[in-house]
């Protein structure tokens, strides 16, 4: 096993260990819970009185859309039995289950990274070509932010479920 | 394990959590920020809940865990979520600095007191 290695440094024992699996998906609860926070922050800043902008720019419904696809993506992916993307070789799992697995995790992606884009879009066309200052430019920031956190909590929680495979016998035996 | 002095000093840590809490939404007849004291008791909720829901005796079935992992990414949300709160009705200047601050530290007291206390009592039902 060690003699197949490729890098000088091998690969530290706590990678696979139950823990820190258990850690990553607290880490992704609490980062999806940064994005989803974010985004109301953004709202209900732009209610307050704070929000002093003079032609009066609110977050209006074009805001969320970017937040409902990377959201949307995120349950799409994350929903999928990782299982089953190299399940073609085996012959107990019916025809053509990795390729819907993969067409599905397409769209998932595909709905994640156009939540991301279309943050900044919503930045670039609403609020940085019409010249907002910075107090409200976080309206626009923010939603990029929020979008990221988004991206980020289901990478890692992709990485963590992907963890599972090499420790479930210890845990059951 | 857990003697009377553990649990006396839980619960007086349990008091000045609530303590500060109150005191942050009393103080400024702002009463905004009790909602931290529900995020707090509701996040334990989901990893309890799933914990009952998936079947750890079953060890054919690999999808068991993912009920358990849904309880946790749950779990995780609230935790940020009492913290997240506070700050965002400070950033929208519904609360002071001082009541954001007195709320996250009040809240972090009550949910540690929460999860000490879950686990003195699940060594116990251990053995």
């Amino acid at each position: 096993m060690s003699s197949h290695r490729l890098f000088r440094f091998p690969k530290p024992a706590w990678i696979n260990s139950a823990n820190t699996r258990t850690a990553g998906v607290y880490l992704a609860g609490a980062l999806f819970s940064l994005g989803f926070y974010t985004m109301i922050d953004l709202s209900v800043w732009s209610k307050s009185r704070l929000n002093y902008t003079d032609p009066s720019i609110h977050v209006t419904f074009i805001d969320w859309i970017p937040s409902i696809c990377s959201a949307l993506g995120m349950l799409v992916i994350n929903s999928i039995d990782k299982s089953r993307l190299s399940a073609d070789s085996f012959s107990y799992s019916g025809n053509g289950v990795a390729w819907k697995a993969r067409l599905v995790l397409f769209l998932g992606f595909a709905l994640l990274a156009g939540g991301l884009a279309g943050s900044v879009t919503v930045l670039v066309l609403k609020y940085v070509t019409r010249d907002v200052m910075f107090p409200a430019l976080w309206m626009g920031v923010g939603n990029v932010v929020a979008n990221a956190m988004v991206m980020l909590s289901s990478a890692v929680l992709w990485v963590a479920q992907n963890m599972e495979d090499e420790y479930t016998y210890n845990l059951a035996l | 394990m857990a003697g009377l002095k553990t649990i006396i000093s839980l619960s007086f840590v349990l008091a000045i959590g609530f303590l500060l809490v109150i005191l942050s939404a009393a103080l400024f007849k702002n009463y905004l920020t009790l909602l931290v004291v529900a995020t707090y008791v509701v996040a334990p909720l989901p990893n309890w809940i799933c914990g009952r829901a998936a079947n750890p005796d079953d060890f054919m079935e690999s999808s068991g865990s993912g009920v358990i992992d849904f309880g946790r990414f749950l779990t995780g949300f609230f935790v940020v979520m009492g913290i997240a709160l506070p700050a965002l009705l400070y950033h929208s200047g519904d609360i002071t600095a001082a009541a954001m601050t007195m709320s996250v530290v009040g809240g972090l007291l009550i949910y540690g007191t929460i999860i000490t206390f879950t686990l003195f009592f699940q060594e116990e039902q251990e053995f």
